[in-house]
């Protein structure tokens, strides 16, 4: 199982003064949900934790190495991006689409084999998806193409789950089953770490919340902590109705 | 509906599997192109003709025909269609376009305008060759120079320096073939056409083919990868600035090979790896190998065609390629919506 | 249409002259037939004339014409003094400003070569054109005979059309029972060109007692490859070249042995000037080519 340790980061928002300093751990067992309105960086900071864009300050470490000093195959088998947007320039199956989870762990010469296969079918069935094998991802909806693009995470099984809006299309059913599922990754000690809008998500299924403010400025810690009226008023703008429903808290916005 | 489900079952029995059926198959399409492009031409040899010559019968003049003029030729064609196919599928990859070609960033362009050059200057043979290469070379320098500048690098960037720059070489070559002797211009419009009589020896291009062909399977999963974007493709471990520039450069070589050894030759590099991709699917580890050899076979077809059409007049083989390359583009496009 | 429109503006343009000038008219006005079978009159010599083509310049020097020569075009190098004449650009390409600031009185174009609006643009400055193209050696004569009456040099004309007629008619005569040559001529090399029998040249090599093994080809200058050449198995090759001195087209066929042409070493050179313009000098190298085909025939 692995750990990622986030130490003074300042991630890079072009035009955007630093704000405050991030030091967190991402630890196996823990889910991690990141709330901030659009354009606070949530996406630059999911991308700066695997390492796809140089951070403004300080540095991320990957059970105890810099990721700079990581190269990306050693990061990719224990680390999973589920992406808000996709390219899809060329045709691909939904089954060849899974199966690329697989390329970190596999030798240049090496063809995916019967394990692999079963890997990635798998991963389609758990997400729903498996009736759609043959057909070109080009071709499905998008709630259908983001659950190809989950199972295509599920298949590559990191240890740490990294997931913009990983609900982003999908109807509640598979919202819950989405979320169950990430769940479910991280009783199995991995972890996860996702940026969601959905605040009643948010609170039913993370244990640990980071508010990423317009500014720059940030604050996390155990959900119970976090999810207080006042702060996410201040962070949406946005005054909101709270209840308390099987539990959990539960916001919706004032009108 | 049930061509897809075989297809899949098709997959499932591996994908090593199908590349062994596929090669194996397009091998014998291959050589049989090949046997047709060395028994005909502007002299009649029978069938009985060829394979007693080339099992070291037959007369001098035969022996003269078929292993000095025709198996070169014909080698050189099919190596020469085979650089041109891989070539365009790698930028396709590269560049994330299914239209890109090998000549879409100013290669041939720079290939050219060095061999017009030296033709101007009054050189033959070798230095023609010699100066197309470098001016294919100058032009890769160039636009992976502009391209990196400033060190922020996408392929519409790439797409947008090479359209550029190759439209500086096609004013270049305008002004070239403007200020050209006439007893000149002959020779400059059938290269700048693609003309496989230039074709010296075909083993430099052939060994490149199966040099870059093997190279290439390794890299085959990481090109697929790559096809899904860059941050997807770093994100399942793909090194994906060197990946891009390896490509780029091994790109670039096979068109220059290709361009100096028989002019710029169209549409081979284009459909070749788009007809490919629309009956095989998007797997690089399949696409490649097949490019190699049905850009061959496509190329020693036409080179056939070019020299037996009007016999004992030549046509320039680009001029057929293109000719079968248009429609048969065409109707993929329109077919595919 | 337009070229009739450009006519009709002529003859009036002419017509306003002759009220103008009614002393010269005194002298009748000279008219030729040109190539294009069009009537060109003249009303005076001319006195400046602009030689459209290198092949024209050659002959209106051969007719006598060479000191009333103001223009030129590019490649224009025979005979010497017609290098140091003002050029006008390239044959296909001319410099209309600059040509019509020489005022010519008399244009000699060259309708294959030079382009169709720009000799029409001429022709609607008022400038006369007279259309060039001899196709066969007697067309040659004539030509110079008829640039002659225009710029007023007969006695040369006559004399040099005559020389030229009389050589190459002995030429005929010496080889009209030749025994037959199998002959390819090489135009170029890369791509590989020849000519047909209807080609200049092509009537040369049968004027010789020659047979071109790529007579019967449909365009003048046919593309081929090295294996037609091979399958015909020429006696002997003939080649031009890029210069004048350059013969390594023809040792590149040494690389064949199996060819009648390099076992009796019959391949020849001949200056591609003397051959391939349609000039006088064609009648020195219909010599040199009867004389290779000659020596060809005697090693047999």
């Amino acid at each position: 199982m692995s750990r990622l340790d986030v130490r003074d980061l300042l991630i890079d928002v072009p035009g955007r003064s630093s704000g405050r300093a991030l030091n967190f751990s991402l630890l196996p067992g823990q889910v991690w949900g990141v709330l901030g309105p659009n354009g606070a960086g949530k996406t630059t900071l999911l991308h700066t934790l695997a390492g796809l864009r140089a951070p403004r300050g300080g540095e991320v470490l990957l059970d105890e190495q810099p990721l700079e000093r990581l190269n990306r195959r050693q990061i990719a088998q224990r680390l999973g991006l589920v992406f808000q947007e996709r390219q899809d320039g060329f045709p691909a199956t939904v089954l060849e689409t899974a199966l690329i989870g697989r390329h970190p762990f596999l030798p240049a010469w090496q063809m995916e084999g019967a394990a692999d296969l079963l890997a990635a079918e798998q991963a389609l069935a758990r997400l729903d998806v498996a009736h759609l094998s043959a057909r070109l991802v080009s071709t499905l909806s998008g709630g259908e193409r983001q659950r190809v693009a989950i199972a295509t995470v599920l298949t590559q099984a990191p240890a740490l789950w990294l997931a913009d809006e990983p609900t982003n299309h999908l109807d509640l059913h598979h919202q819950v089953a989405v979320l169950e599922l990430l769940a479910a990754q991280a009783s199995a000690g991995r972890a996860v770490f996702m940026c969601l809008h959905d605040l009643n998500l948010a609170a039913r299924w993370c244990d640990q919340i980071l508010l990423l403010y317009p500014d720059g400025e940030a604050c996390w810690g155990p959900v119970a902590s976090m999810l207080q009226p006042a702060a996410l008023e201040r962070l949406y703008g946005q005054r909101l109705l709270t209840s308390e429903i099987d539990g959990s808290p539960v916001f919706i916005p004032a009108r | 509906m049930h061509a897809a489900e075989t297809a899949t079952d098709r997959r499932r029995a591996g994908p090593l599997r199908s590349l062994g059926w596929l090669l194996g198959l397009l091998t014998l399409v291959a050589l049989g192109a090949m046997t047709l492009s060395v028994s005909v031409g502007s002299s009649a040899l029978s069938l009985v003709d060829v394979l007693a010559t080339l099992s070291g019968q037959g007369s001098e003049l035969q022996r003269t025909l078929i292993f000095e003029l025709r198996l070169p030729r014909t080698l050189s064609a099919f190596a020469t269609g085979g650089l041109l196919a891989v070539a365009g599928a790698l930028m396709q990859v590269l560049l994330r376009n299914p239209l890109a070609d090998p000549y879409v960033l100013g290669l041939s362009g720079g290939a050219a305008t060095g061999a017009l050059l030296a033709m101007l200057a009054g050189l033959g043979g070798v230095l023609v060759s010699g100066s197309a290469f470098a001016g294919a070379f100058l032009a890769t320098l160039l636009v992976f120079g502009l391209a990196h500048g400033s060190g922020s690098w996408t392929p519409s960037r790439l797409l947008l320096t090479g359209v550029v720059v190759a439209s500086g070489w096609g004013a270049i070559i305008t002004l070239m073939l403007a200020v050209s002797p006439a007893e000149r211009l002959p020779g400059m419009l059938y290269w700048l056409m693609g003309d496989l009589s230039y074709a010296r020896t075909p083993w430099p291009a052939l060994g490149l083919l199966l040099g870059v062909s093997l190279l290439l399977l390794p890299l085959g999963r990481s090109l697929n990868v790559l096809a899904r974007g860059p941050l997807q493709a770093a994100a399942l471990g793909v090194a994906v600035r060197p990946l891009e520039w390896s490509i780029y450069l091994i790109a670039s070589l096979l068109t220059a090979l290709a361009v100096t050894s028989a002019g710029s030759i169209g549409f081979v590099g284009l459909v070749v790896p788009h007809m490919l991709r629309l009956l095989l699917g998007n797997d690089q580890r399949l696409i490649l190998p097949a490019c190699a050899l049905s850009g061959g076979i496509l190329l020693v077809l036409a080179d056939t065609l070019a020299r037996t059409l009007i016999a004992p007049e030549q046509l320039p083989v680009g001029v057929i390629t293109a000719l079968l390359g248009v429609p048969t583009f065409l109707y993929l496009l329109h077919r595919s919506r | 249409m337009d070229l009739s429109f450009a006519r009709l503006r002529r003859r009036v343009g002419l017509a306003a002259a002759l009220l103008g000038l009614a002393p010269a008219l005194l002298a009748a006005p000279i008219c030729v037939i040109d190539d294009a079978q069009r009537e060109v009159c003249l009303q005076a010599p001319a006195q400046r004339i602009a030689s459209l083509s290198p092949g024209a310049t050659e002959l209106v020097f051969a007719a006598g014409g060479g000191e009333r020569v103001v223009a030129v075009v590019a490649f224009s190098d025979y005979p010497p003094a017609a290098r140091a004449l003002p050029s006008v650009g390239s044959h296909s390409r001319l410099d209309l400003e600059r040509l019509l600031s020489l005022q010519p009185d008399l244009a000699i174009v060259w309708g294959s070569g030079n382009s169709a609006e720009q000799i029409d643009a001429l022709e609607d400055f008022g400038v006369p054109v007279f259309y060039l193209e001899p196709e066969n050696p007697e067309g040659i004569a004539q030509a110079i005979e008829r640039l002659a009456r225009l710029s007023d040099s007969q006695a040369v004309g006559r004399q040099a059309a005559e020389h030229f007629r009389r050589g190459m008619a002995e030429l005929a005569e010496q080889y009209r029972d030749a025994e037959p040559v199998t002959v390819f001529y090489q135009v170029w090399n890369k791509p590989l060109m020849t000519v047909n029998d209807a080609h200049l040249i092509g009537q040369v090599i049968r004027l010789c007692g020659g047979r071109n093994v790529f007579a019967e080809l449909p365009r003048q200058i046919p593309r081929i490859d090295i294996e037609a050449v091979l399958a015909a198995n020429p006696q002997a090759i003939l080649a031009g070249g890029m210069g004048e001195e350059n013969r390594y087209w023809l040792t590149e066929w040494r690389a064949y042995p199996g060819l009648q042409a390099v076992q009796q070493d019959n391949l020849f050179f001949i200056p591609p000037s003397l051959v391939q313009r349609p000039t006088p000098r064609l009648l020195e190298g219909s010599r040199l080519l009867c004389e290779s085909l000659e020596t060809a025939r005697a090693r047999r």
